[in-house]
């Protein structure tokens, strides 16, 4: 038996790879169960009010209908029970525009969804709250979101000789993933299985359980394969919930889609963001002053934020300093993480600012940013783990060609075109949850095999694959024997694949579990080993056939003791068309300081996802509302507007080599999140350098560079 | 979506026979906007009359009546074909180019060009069957008129309705005095000038077009013209692929020695209809081919326009853009 080669950090192709291409991997609406019924959702057509009279007659006498359950005959639920939002039919109150009122159950989908529209709902109408900016200036301070105070930034901001005050916008944007929020749901006696996308497999079993009102063992999630979720499938919504009692009010299997319209208003979105920011800074470029002052929208029932200051905090040395919040209840859906949560859309404001002050100062935004690099993490004191924003600034700027930048816009000018270069920095936090695994050897002859499982999921991001590269190291086998089970909540119980805390999370679990196992099949062993054995040798030298263990893993003791971050510095060159406002993304580097990459394929493929979010942040992404009714006038994907591929032109991606093991034992840091954070920055900046025109609301669509 | 009856045939006479019969009925063709419509609720035909067997796909030269030198494509072609069609790149690359520049290379194989003119608008209040629309119910009131404008009319709306029409192919086939032949099932066929096909919406937006129920798009006539090296279709937009034209303008230009003998000039995403820029046209004839020329063009057509809440930056996009279009045009713009 061969010693495989390292794994870890090779560039392998996922493991699943075959399965989503040929379509044999199962998405929740893939599993097709035997006398399968089917659901569609309702929704209310007001944003404000209550509903006086619901009219099913007709609906039930359609064709196939089997039910139609609203809140006069849904089983009582619990509404504290987990599920973001509510929507659980419970009462006639309505607090936004396409909140789910009822559902049909019918023999097929089209006879469920024309039942639909034979309901008459009648209302009574409610002033509805919908218009941000009518709104703002309701906002208060929220709970559990002091403000975080530093020095006196007013005095010093007032002081100050080169500064800037500015607000930056950003639009309500969604998560589409390809994949609509969908469930399967099968009752067996008291016990119900839910297929669905869930990003965190235990929290769905957890909020499924707990709503339904049965105890938490009698859920079980099945989510092996998840068609993307931007954290729209972190939190669970009610369609989760709302399958179960459909499947039980017919006693069949029920299936429950959402379909694309569907989207804008039952499973949250990224909230409008209002960010004020005052910049400070002395004539030889050290920042005095940072102030970002964030209002925005929650929902009437729900004060989530999302933390515009997260990188405010982090990334430049700066003496005073002030990060607030703001919020006004409205007639929206609740707002939820969307990826990169504050700190994409955060650092859009930020790094813009900081490019203000650069040029104001007439000073290079990369010698700018490295005047003002923090020794220490200035929130809270605490040594970096290990922090690359220079390297990244650095070796991007090489690899970028930034010297060939003129520091004054519209320089540089092709035919109709004006182009820019522009850079921002991000940040997002690396941490590791708690996690367990299960690894099972067997063996036959000289044939060791091994299955991993855990109840961690994959966004399509990759998991499976880093989970069986770690394994492979571990155990001292080829990739190819070992079998990844997850995306099941009867399995051990693991974090979720959110907030970039599933690489490190997963893997040091997986690695923990075959380290243990390695450490028992030794003790098991007469013999003395000079060289550790792994495994798969001890399997064979111990003539065992099958051997398995567990083991439950935490971050390290003094984890908390570090302030531990990915960070990446990104460029872009932006080519503006000077008559018609069109921008193209002609070249983005993005560097990426993210510890130990355990794959650089999918983390490549990762980051640029990230980025090409990022880029539609900056130009084309914007969920608008009508301000008289509530409603998404962008109600498809036609309306709203992610990138296409003639809008990019190329991304590169580098990862700075980095080995940083006080976050995590492997020195995993995560690359989820910081994918799209400064992205949108680093092309507004771009932006401006082309054309001189500095855009503070996005998307920079183009009539704004008219 | 509410059940409705599917039939087929193979000949025109028997297709709008059975349009005929049934006020409700539809054509199907590509179907790549009336099943979306359908899934949305917002058409209800009970009964779709599937015509895409009949063989009213060809591109062929115009052999006898007013458009003979010409070239015929069938109501029935798919976009991509026509688009890509030899005889159309080499007679009238604008029309490749302004096909290219519309839907996707997924929506332009299926969608045919008769269903590419009876298309519907996209505004979002049409779409939203609990939102007032006086295009999908007539007396319900615009959403659009003091709502999300953005993308909507600055010419020849009316209180009643501010859509645009939504195509690209139509801006170059109007902007090329194409001709519309019409079957209705009397077996009768009329002739309807491009320009005259679509309508304003006056206190009437239920009717985007004047084709009249059981009659059937069967060909269009592009007569023959000498624009070929000099036009260009230009669509300025929020992305660079799949998304409507905030404006778009097609134009073309024939020029006797250093002076411009004949301009076209059309523009998309501005009205109901595709947009015929007269004033501009008027105003170049016999001029020469300079910017300040172009500009005053531009700016004479765009003077007319009334734009409304949140679509005011039409009105220097669409200046800019005719002017951008014309000396493309003028600089040989060719086919993408």
């Amino acid at each position: 038996m061969s010693e495989p080669n390292k794994s870890i950090g090779q560039a392998i192709n996922r493991v699943d790879g075959l399965l989503k291409v040929t379509g044999a991997a199962s998405y929740a609406t893939d599993y097709v169960l035997k006398n399968t019924a089917h659901a569609v959702i309702f929704k209310s057509t007001i944003a404000a009010g209550k509903i006086t009279d619901i009219e099913t007659t007709e609906a039930e006498k359609a064709p196939g209908v089997l039910a139609v359950i609203t809140h006069k005959n849904a089983p009582k639920l619990n509404e504290k029970g987990g599920i973001r939002g509510g929507a659980l039919l419970q009462s006639p109150t309505i607090e936004w525009y396409g909140q789910h009122i009822g559902l049909v159950v019918a023999e097929t989908f089209e006879q469920a969804r024309y039942a639909t529209r034979l309901i008459k709902v009648s209302y009574e109408k409610a002033e509805p709250k919908v218009d941000f900016t009518k709104h703002q200036k309701e906002a208060v301070l929220p709970k559990g979101n002091p403000d975080a105070v530093r020095g006196d930034v007013d005095t010093a901001f007032r002081n100050a000789e080169f500064k800037i005050e500015a607000i930056y916008e950003t639009p309500i944007e969604h998560h589409h993933p390809m994949e609509t929020h969908s469930t399967v749901a099968v009752w067996e006696g008291e016990k119900v299985t839910l297929y669905n996308g869930s990003q965190i497999v235990n929290g769905a079993q957890a909020a499924a359980a707990s709503t339904l009102g049965i105890e938490t063992e009698k859920v079980r999630i099945v989510t092996p394969f998840i068609g993307g979720g931007f954290g729209s499938k972190g939190g669970q919504w009610a369609n989760l919930v709302l399958t179960a009692i459909a499947a039980r009010a017919v006693n069949r299997p029920v299936k429950l889609a959402l379909t694309r319209q569907q989207m804008f208003n039952s499973v949250g979105l990224r909230q409008k963001n209002h960010q004020k920011i005052r910049l400070a800074a002395t004539k030889d470029g050290k920042l005095t002053a940072l102030a970002h002052e964030t209002s925005t929208h929650c929902a009437m029932s729900n004060e989530f934020v999302e933390p515009c200051g997260d990188c405010s905090k982090v990334m430049y040395e700066v003496p005073n300093s002030l990060i607030s919040y703001r919020v006004v209840p409205m007639n929206i859906i609740i707002p939820t993480y969307t990826r990169g949560p504050g700190k994409s859309t955060g650092s859009f404001a930020l790094e813009s600012a900081i490019d203000e002050l650069a040029y104001q100062l007439k000073m290079d935004p990369i010698q700018f940013r490295l005047k003002n690099e923090p020794a220490k993490d200035p929130s809270n004191g605490k040594p970096w783990s290990s922090r690359t924003t220079v390297q990244c600034l650095q070796e991007g700027a090489k690899a970028f060609g930034w010297e060939k930048r003129k520091i004054e816009p519209r320089q540089n000018q092709q035919g109709e075109y004006l182009i820019g270069y522009g850079v921002a920095c991000g940040t997002y936090p690396a941490r590791q949850q708690n996690s367990s695994a299960i690894v099972r050897l067997t063996r036959k002859g000289n044939d060791v095999k091994a299955t991993i499982e855990l109840a961690a999921s994959d966004l399509g991001t990759g998991t499976n694959t880093i989970i069986a590269q770690t394994a492979s190291d571990a155990l001292g086998l080829a990739v190819n024997k070992i079998t990844v089970k997850i995306g099941d909540s009867t399995l051990p119980p693991a974090a979720g694949s959110v907030g970039s805390v599933g690489a490190a999370s997963f893997c040091n679990a997986v690695n923990d579990a075959c380290e243990k196992i390695t450490n028992e099949l030794i003790s098991k062993s007469s013999k003395q080993f000079f060289v550790r054995p792994t495994a798969a040798h001890l399997m064979v030298s111990e003539n065992l056939t099958k051997f398995e263990t567990r083991a439950d893993a935490k971050a390290p003791a003094d984890a908390g003791s570090y302030s531990s971050h990915s960070f990446n510095a990104n460029f872009a060159e932006v080519w503006v068309n000077s008559q018609t406002g069109m921008v193209k993304v002609h070249r983005f580097l993005a560097v990426t300081g993210a510890g130990k990459i355990l794959n650089p394929k999918t983390a490549r493929s990762q980051i640029i996802g990230g980025n090409v979010w990022g880029i539609g942040m900056a130009l084309t992404e914007e969920s608008v509302l009508d301000p008289r009714w509530g409603n998404f006038v962008t109600r498809s994907l036609a309306d709203y507007h992610v990138p296409s591929n003639l809008d990019i032109g190329t991304i590169d991606t580098i990862f700075i080599d980095e080995k940083d093991t006080i976050p995590n034992k492997l020195g995993v840091k995560g690359i989820g999140e910081v994918g799209i954070v400064g992205v949108a920055g680093a092309v507004a900046n771009a932006i401006f350098n082309a054309t001189g025109k500095r855009v503070r609301d996005l998307p920079i669509t183009p009539d704004k560079l008219l | 979506m509410r059940p409705f009856k599917y039939s087929s045939t193979t000949n025109v006479k028997a297709a709008t026979h059975l349009l005929m019969a049934n006020p409700r009925a539809k054509f199907l063709a590509g179907g790549t906007n009336i099943l979306d419509l359908m899934k949305e609720d917002v058409e209800r035909p009970d009964e779709l009359v599937d015509i895409t067997r009949l063989a009213l796909a060809l591109v062929k030269p115009v052999t006898e009546g007013v458009n003979k030198g010409g070239i015929s494509i069938g109501g029935l072609g798919k976009n991509t074909e026509t688009a890509n069609h030899p005889l159309i790149r080499q007679n009238f690359p604008l029309i490749t180019q302004a096909i290219l520049a519309g839907a996707s290379a997924q929506i332009r194989n299926m969608a045919t060009n008769g269903g590419n003119l009876n298309q519907r608008t996209r505004c979002p209040y049409f779409y939203e069957v609990s939102m007032p629309c006086n295009k999908r119910e007539p007396g319900s009131g615009c959403g659009a008129l003091q709502g999300i404008n953005r993308m909507h009319a600055v010419f020849g709306w009316s209180e009643s309705c501010v859509a645009v029409h939504p195509s690209d192919m139509c801006v170059a086939l109007v902007a090329l005095d194409a001709v519309v032949k019409v079957q209705g099932s009397n077996g009768q066929t009329r002739s309807i000038p491009f320009a005259d096909y679509h309508r304003l919406p006056g206190d009437t937006p239920q009717k985007d077009n004047n084709l009249a129920h059981g009659e059937m798009v069967t060909s269009i006539e592009i007569p023959k013209n000498n624009f070929a090296n000099k036009s260009y279709y230009l669509k300025v937009r929020d992305r660079a692929s799949y998304a409507f034209a905030l404006v778009s303008v097609a134009a073309a230009i024939e020029m006797s020695g250093n002076q411009i003998k004949q301009a076209r000039v059309a523009m998309g995403g501005v009205a109901h209809k595709p947009w015929r820029a007269y004033e501009a046209e008027k105003f170049l004839a016999g001029k020469e081919a300079t910017e300040t020329n172009f500009r005053q063009a531009a700016e004479m057509e765009m003077k007319q326009a009334k734009p409304l809440e949140h679509n005011k930056y039409k009105i220097e996009l669409g200046t800019r853009a005719i002017v951008l279009a014309l000396t493309k045009a003028m600089n040989g713009g060719k086919a993408g």
